[in-house]
């Protein structure tokens, strides 16, 4: 009773923190923005762009350690009427149903899933890897950034480096089954490289741009650090 | 009476220690950069309690930087490499100066101790020990957390400490750890030196 009365205190304060964010926040704000440019370019170093991130037995898998954290609320989709665009900076404009994108190269990974919360949990998805999508729509050389749109309008960027990884996946696969609704399917963002806020769940639309626009992400634009690699 | 008791007061006054300008400044960088990592660590740690997860118990507000998870995600991020070339730095320059040899706990510590007679010595064997031990536990916290902040580059880190949740607990441990430390160093640093030997390491 005590610590429910206490989680519901805390789940309200952080709430109204999260509101008034941007005001309160003022000094935090500050710290961050004047490292962040630094931590980014060292990142950005630390990222192997091809090398494979070490993978985990399928024994290790967590099953019940993959917590759900949803913005909004679980969208409803027809798997029939189910579209994925990719569209901006590329020479081929396309529109994949999920017959197309079960028939492209599929790859199964074992690896561990960060929250930016602190937990993990180390899971097996599979699906297309994203390099093979955006080479199929033959991206132009001013692409340097890739926009993720999703039904329940949540939406992201990634650097181009991290979404040619081979490991970066557009999974519609989890722990050997079908991807269930609430981890996104049909189709979600994967990989080992990025904290779990960056991996959109009900990816419908991949659009490559040649730079960061205003909005560069949902949690981003609140104040969340953009580059989130691991 | 007073005022004379007063001039005469700095004569008796054996001189305060003198500290290298150098020992200061790390002390003074360590202090504010550990404080900012302790209390930024701790609101990342009520997003997501390393004891009990969501249901577990959280840090009270008070003792916690940043706000919400991405403030403290700021601050901690901000003070890491101040933290870390500070304590780089230092490792140069005691090895260079080898202040290692005669500022940091030695075998004659250790044998004070055992013959265990000058309560005064052995006072000051325990504050050289305390002040020694406290730095590799301040690396074990630069080395763990570089594990959780980029556990796909740096996975043998992960590895090292036989997996994630264990990974957390210890980059956790150094918390409570560092502040136990900062209280027995203080009152060891009165018994030893009194407040002269405080303010000597501060000013």
């Amino acid at each position: 009773m005590h610590r429910r009365q206490f989680l519901h205190l805390t789940g309200l304060s952080s709430a109204g923190l999260l509101l008034s964010g941007c005001g309160t926040n003022f000094l935090s704000d500050l710290a961050g923005n004047a490292t962040e440019p630094f931590n980014q370019k060292v990142e950005e170093l630390l990222l192997k762009p091809q090398t494979l991130v070490p993978e985990f037995p399928i024994s290790q898998i967590e099953p019940e350690k993959l917590l759900v954290n949803t913005f909004r609320s679980t969208p409803q989709i027809d798997p029939a009427q189910y579209r994925l665009i990719i569209d901006g900076e590329v020479a081929q404009p396309m529109q994949l149903s999920l017959e197309d994108i079960y028939k492209l190269p599929f790859r199964s990974m074992v690896i561990r899933h960060v929250c930016v919360e602190g937990w993990a949990a180390i899971v097996q998805w599979g699906g297309v890897p994203l390099r093979e999508l955006i080479q199929l729509a033959q991206p132009k050389n001013s692409a340097k950034y890739v926009y993720f749109q999703s039904v329940d309008r949540y939406y992201e960027s990634w650097d181009m480096a991290s979404c040619l990884h081979p490991q970066t996946l557009m999974a519609y696969q989890k722990n050997g089954e079908p991807l269930p609704i609430d981890n996104g399917a049909p189709l979600r963002l994967a990989a080992p490289i990025k904290l779990g806020y960056k991996q959109s769940k009900w990816v419908t639309r991949i659009t490559l741009t040649s730079q960061l626009l205003k909005y560069k992400g949902y949690w981003e634009d609140q104040g969340y650090e953009w580059f989130a690699g691991l | 009476m007073t005022s004379n008791s007063l001039e005469r007061q700095p004569a008796r006054m054996p001189k305060r220690p003198k500290q290298a300008l150098l020992a200061k400044i790390f002390h003074w960088v360590n202090i504010v950069s550990v404080s900012i990592m302790l209390t930024s660590g701790l609101q990342i740690y009520n997003a997501n309690p390393v004891f009990g997860g969501r249901a577990g118990p959280h840090v009270f507000p008070l003792f916690t930087l940043g706000g919400w998870l991405a403030g403290g995600r700021d601050w901690h991020f901000a003070a890491m490499t101040l933290f870390a070339l500070n304590l780089l730095w230092y490792g140069v320059y005691i090895g260079l100066t080898r202040r290692w040899k005669n500022r940091f706990v030695g075998g004659n510590d250790v044998k004070a101790l055992q013959v265990g007679q000058n309560q005064k010595r052995n006072a000051y064997a325990w504050h050289r020990i305390v002040y020694t031990a406290i730095v590799p536990i301040l690396l074990l916290a630069v080395f763990t957390g570089i594990g959780m902040y980029k556990p796909a580059q740096f996975y043998w880190i992960v590895d090292a400490f036989g997996g994630w949740d264990a990974l957390r607990i210890v980059h956790f441990m150094t918390v409570p750890t560092v502040i136990g430390f900062a209280i027995a160093h203080s009152l060891l640093a009165l018994k030893v030196g009194g407040t002269r030997l405080l303010e000597s390491m501060f000013w």
